[in-house]
């Protein structure tokens, strides 16, 4: 029971780093239809950044709120100057500029920081004598943290969403970008936001993940897996669903750790393989995935 | 307060890539008046209708109250009181029918406003009422016709603008929304340009045509004098 338990918690903390992830890639995707695969090197830079910071001396706390605005202004920025005057053109002209941000952006990091791993701070004493016992099963207390940032996030999208005339502009939108301009909306404005948003959950992220795979260290490739894995859960739960995002999250982050806990015939490296199984898996069968819209329409 | 018409376009040419459609279009709607553009098939009614309200690029000038606007968006063209109805209904189809409607008082000043207009709506559209939490996707044609005046109506502006209204609807109604528009422009002032394939229920309420042929205004004048002319009646209204 002990073990169970133990893998269930780290399934549930590595699935609300994926539901993080995956809730950033939903928030691009609900609005301007397109994946954003620059998703996780937004992340990546800003936690650098993050990194940078704490070597300064500076606490992991008061280093995270000035990288969540980073993060929205990169967001923001990368949307307004490299993906609309492509815009018009057309998917493959925005997809090829995501890559190219992709690519760029670990080479910057790359630049600036260098290749060799950083030892990153842990927002919560993470030894070997911080956790609480659930039944013999050890909880760590930054396991917690990390859940109650993800399920913040999800409240706080949530809220946006169905309570706020911001978010009702953005579902608009996301359903009908012509019609919501004919209605006033500005929706290039839109568009900025919801990339900024998108890249701000993807900087919360960012801080919270490397602590939480091992070794907690920092680098190039950091980000790479998570992406797979967080695209991988947004596809299943549906690109544009916050409560698919929630779903598939978890079900990758515990389905995961429970293969790898009781399947070790497969062997850990497996992980890999069954995400992009899944994400054809989904393609093939159901394409909007648990909880994506399907288009309603009558003609 | 000026004499200049409320809307009203000079040399007006536009299209779609290097394709052109229209070729120096003059046209002019008055505050209150209630104008019609007839057409074929082809000949640039929504073309016409999307340059104006700024969903694609246009040359020439578009004047509103006298002045020229130069290239605005949509939601500009919206801020000084010009509303489209899009061909095809343009239905947010993902959000309920009472969001539609919120969506389209985007640029009312407050809440109250805009509870108190779709309060209006429902009001003219008790279907749309009964049908207030449903998904606009799953209404039917008609049903979502009525939803895309009543939110184009949402932000009161003092022109709307309907592409083909009348498109692939019953007859029954496509009489009951022109009765509806009809109403409404006269209590509440609104003027109404309608593009129509339609022309018999069109001209009964406009009282100023347009004719359009192949991108160009063909010929103009009150709804009456069209109505009197033979060659018009036989090649729209069929008898």
């Amino acid at each position: 029971m002990d073990i169970f338990l133990s893998r269930l918690f780290s399934g549930m903390t590595a699935g609300s780093i994926y539901v993080l992830i995956a809730l950033a890639l939903v928030v691009v995707f609900r609005s301007s239809s397109t994946i954003n695969f620059a998703q996780g090197e937004f992340a990546l830079f800003t936690t650098y950044v993050a990194w940078w910071l704490t070597e300064r001396g500076l606490n992991i706390w008061v280093a995270i709120p000035p990288i969540i605005v980073l993060g929205f202004v990169m967001g923001a920025l990368a949307e307004r100057f490299l993906i609309r005057p492509v815009r018009k053109r057309d998917e493959t002209a925005i997809l090829i500029v995501a890559l190219g941000l992709f690519t760029g952006l670990n080479g910057l990091d790359g630049w600036i920081w260098g290749s060799d791993e950083k030892v990153f701070p842990a927002m919560f004493p993470s030894g070997e004598d911080d956790y609480v016992s659930v039944l013999g099963a050890r909880l760590h207390y930054d396991s917690i943290l990390v859940w109650i940032f993800a399920a913040a996030v999800v409240i706080g999208l949530t809220v946006l969403f169905k309570r706020t005339s911001l978010g009702l502009e953005m579902r608009a939108v996301a359903t009908n970008p012509e019609s919501a301009a004919l209605c006033g909306i500005k929706v290039g404005r839109i568009l900025t936001i919801s990339w900024g948003l998108s890249a701000a959950i993807g900087s919360l992220a960012g801080v919270m993940l490397v602590p939480t795979i091992p070794p907690g260290q920092l680098n190039l490739a950091s980000m790479f897996q998570v992406l797979i894995f967080a695209s991988a859960a947004a596809l299943l739960g549906g690109l544009d669903s916050v409560k698919g995002a929630v779903v598939g999250g978890m079900v990758m982050g515990i389905g995961l750790a429970m293969i790898n806990g009781y399947a070790t015939f497969i062997g850990g490296s497996f992980s890999l393989t069954f995400a992009l199984i899944l994400i054809v898996v989904v393609l093939v069968v159901r394409p909007t995935g648990l909880y994506g819209t399907r288009r309603l329409e009558r003609v | 307060m000026t004499d200049a018409p409320l809307l009203e376009v000079r040399g007006l040419r536009a299209g779609y890539g290097q394709v052109n459609v229209l070729h120096d279009i003059d046209l002019s709607v008055g505050t209150g008046e209630v104008v019609v553009v007839l057409g074929a098939n082809g000949a640039g009614k929504s073309t016409l209708m999307s340059a104006m309200s700024g969903l694609i690029p246009h040359s020439g000038e578009i004047l509103v109250d006298g002045s020229p606007v130069g290239h605005p968006r949509p939601d500009q063209m919206l801020a000084r009181g010009i509303s489209l109805v899009p061909q095809g209904r343009g239905t947010l189809t993902a959000l309920d029918v009472t969001d539609n409607l919120r969506v389209g008082g985007t640029g009312l000043g407050s809440k109250k406003d805009v509870d108190e207009e779709i309060d209006r709506w429902f009001g003219i559209f008790p279907r749309l009422a009964e049908r207030a939490d449903q998904i606009a996707g799953t209404l039917s044609g008609g049903e979502q016709q009525m939803l895309a005046i009543a939110r184009a109506l949402m932000s009161r502006p003092r022109l709307l603008l309907c592409d083909e209204i009348s498109l692939g609807l019953a007859p029954l109604i496509v009489q009951e929304l022109f009765g509806t528009l009809r109403r409404v422009s006269a209590e509440s002032g609104t003027a109404l340009l309608l593009v129509e394939q339609n022309a018999e229920l069109a001209l009964d309420i406009a009282s100023r045509v347009y004719l359009l042929e192949v991108g160009a205004v063909a010929s103009s004048g009150t709804a009456d004098s069209f109505r009197e002319n033979n060659n018009i009646r036989q090649a729209y209204l069929g008898y």
